[in-house]
């Protein structure tokens, strides 16, 4: 176990959360009203006995506007908000990059499905396929995982794609979640 | 007996073990991922913490953050249901290193057993015939080329750890070989983190059935009949029943208690089942000892009267097991239909989504019913896990009655929302195979995907 754990940052209706990274006891919270930076030790969670530091991650400033937990070694379970932040006026402008939204514009193989998908068949094997890779239809390009089901998906040149086509890029991390509809690897003619 | 209870599981799993536990008046903690916070089955426990990601191997294979959470809501005991880390040895080792009780039998039993090969070999030395196969594990798909070879096709490679059908692939020639063994790992090391495989002959036309055994710290050992469990799907089980239509009242108790003895000589404690596969021949084989409750195991509460899991508690509570072998009466017959959220006319694909709605009526006769599930309508069944909704299980004085029942039953169901297996365990039911008895785990009888294609 590290000694060390960021914090999850996650932003819902301007207020930052910060949650815990694992489930443990709680104790050493900080008061409302201190002031939160990247880096700044915000707290101590006991797992298995051991103290683990908690650290506010990268891009967050704020103001601690909630009040601490009325026991010490409280115990939380992973994801349970921690802190709730307030902006600090001037104080650091929002660092947070919100994800860039992927220019889907190309030509997309879309998932049927959801499910999780993987760019390889395990995870000591090369990919199906890397980009700049030729396409052809019937060609494996990735496993999709559904309710520990595994199928492999497979490269078809319906609904305006190109008989053969190159590999531009995936859409999805290995092993990302994927929902209906997504978007899997983006091609171009070949 | 302990005051607080930890369940390491989600769903039908938790909502069954919790049912039990509240009757025994123990306080039920879950321990849930993010994707299954909101899901109303959380109801069912006295309190949960969340261990992680919707993932499996972010929350509930975390081993460290369940034992951290059974430690600091301030339980005694901890127990896996089956699936996730149900037969995992070192999550196991670990409870007993944080002063936990685990469920289950020792790690050493459930190592030996947990794992196909270390089994194999403890069951034959205690005199259950095991299927040819490989030595051992295989490292190499190469390996595994050698072995086929020698025993011939058709084989199937399992995973060490398996169970439930994950981790299996069969194999008719040489050529499927690289595929049904990346595949098999690929699952093995999803579903259990460990992707070690193993090599049996495929016996074709053979039927899977399992003993249902009690046994306690004390070196005492019961069984409860048997269960057949033949109608598969990939070797998934999809109906089961007690008792099995293929073995008279004097071969039952024959294997029942080889069974009961041979658990008995390895020092097992708690619940387990014993399978075998009965070949066309007639030969049963040892297959492999399950150190869990088994899904199905509502059939054998069914024509026993006992509770399970009840005794797996007490059991594990370090009470001798009360129950003698004469006291078990096997009465009627029971039959189980798993219920699961995919599509028979499209090649069984799962389809997760919003139940719309969810009715299975029980009011219908001549015999009982009793439904397990998590899910009322209006939920929404993840992408994520397992595609299990419901188990129905019915019981009649006579087996003809318990299929009447269930048919009544799968009959008047109103699922909308995902597609369900419910007009595949209709076709089975209504087949003359099915209903005479004659069946292996080679073909589901009655079911022609073809006929049912829109």
């Amino acid at each position: 176990m590290q000694s060390t754990l960021d914090l999850i940052l996650r932003k819902r209706e301007g207020i930052s959360e910060l949650r815990a990274p694992e489930v443990g006891l709680f104790t050493c919270a900080l008061n409302s009203g201190a002031l939160l930076g990247p880096g700044q030790l915000a707290g101590v969670i006991l797992i298995a006995g051991k103290s683990v530091a908690l650290r506010v991650p990268p891009g967050v400033h704020g103001r601690v506007s909630n009040k601490p937990r009325p026991r010490t070694q409280a115990p939380v379970g992973y994801g349970d908000v921690l802190y709730e932040l307030l902006p600090v006026d001037g104080a650091g402008a929002e660092q947070l990059l919100d994800e860039a939204a992927d220019n889907e514009s190309g030509l997309i193989l879309k998932s049927n499905q959801s499910g999780r998908f993987y760019h390889r068949p395990s995870p000591d094997e090369p990919a199906y396929a890397n980009p700049g890779d030729e396409l052809v239809d019937g060609q494996a390009i990735g496993l999709l995982e559904i309710m520990k089901t595994f199928s492999q998906i497979t490269y078809s040149p319906a609904g305006g794609l190109p008989s053969r086509a190159k590999l531009v890029r995936f859409l999805t991390t290995d092993g990302g979640e994927i929902r209906e509809g997504d978007g899997l690897i983006e091609v171009e003619p070949a | 007996m302990f005051r607080s209870l930890l369940i390491a599981n989600r769903g039908e799993v938790a909502v069954r073990v919790a049912r039990a536990a509240k009757a025994l008046g123990i306080r039920s903690v879950g321990v849930v991922s993010e994707a299954d916070l909101g899901a109303s089955w959380i109801e069912e426990l006295d309190s949960v913490v969340c261990i992680g990601g919707s993932a499996p191997k972010d929350s509930y294979l975390r081993v460290d953050r369940i034992i951290q959470a059974a430690l600091q809501s301030e339980c005694a005991a901890v127990h896996p249901g089956w699936g996730f880390l149900a037969e995992n040895s070192v999550f196991a080792a670990l409870c007993a290193q944080h002063g936990l009780t685990f469920v289950g039998p020792g790690p050493g039993t459930m190592e030996r057993l947990g794992l196909k090969i270390p089994a194999k070999r403890a069951m034959g030395a205690a005199g259950l015939k095991g299927i040819p196969g490989s030595d051992g594990l295989l490292d190499t798909v190469e390996e595994a080329r050698a072995v086929a070879a020698r025993i011939g096709y058709p084989v199937i490679v399992k995973a060490d750890a398996g169970g439930g059908g994950r981790g299996m692939r069969r194999c008719y020639k040489e050529s499927e070989l690289g595929q049904a063994w990346s595949q098999a790992s690929a699952e093995a090391e999803a579903a259990f983190g460990n992707g070690a495989l193993y090599m049996e002959s495929y016996l074709t036309g053979g039927r899977h059935i399992e003993i249902q055994i009690l046994a306690d710290e004390y070196g005492h050992a019961i069984h409860l009949g048997d269960r057949e469990c033949s109608i598969q799907r990939n070797h998934q089980k999809l109906i089961e029943e007690s008792p099995s239509p293929a073995l008279t009242a004097k071969e039952r108790d024959e294997l029942g208690l080889l069974a009961a003895r041979a658990a008995a000589s390895i020092g097992y404690a708690g619940a387990g089942t014993v399978e075998f596969l009965r070949a066309p021949n007639g030969e049963l084989y040892f297959m492999e000892m399950n150190a869990r409750l088994q899904v199905e195991h509502p059939v054998t509460e069914m024509v026993s009267g006992v509770d399970l899991v009840a005794h797996q508690l007490h059991i594990a509570a370090n009470e001798p097991l009360t129950l003698k072998q004469e006291d078990v009466k096997l009465q009627g017959a029971s039959i189980e239909c798993r219920i699961n959220a995919e599509d028979p006319s499209q090649g069984f694909r799962p389809t997760p989504g919003k139940l719309t709605a969810f009715e299975l009526p029980c009011d219908v006769g001549p015999g009982t019913l009793r439904i397990d599930t998590h899910l009322r309508a209006g939920d929404e069944v993840p992408p994520y896990y397992d595609s299990l909704i419901a188990k129905v299980i019915a019981h009649g004085e006579t087996r003809d009655a318990a299929i009447e029942t269930m048919l009544a039953c799968l009959k008047g169901a109103t699922i909308e929302g995902v597609k369900t297996t419910i007009p595949l365990h209709i076709a089975v039911l209504q087949s003359k195979e099915f209903q005479s008895g004659e069946y292996d785990t080679a073909s589901i009888p009655g079911w022609s995907p073809a006929a049912t294609a829109s």
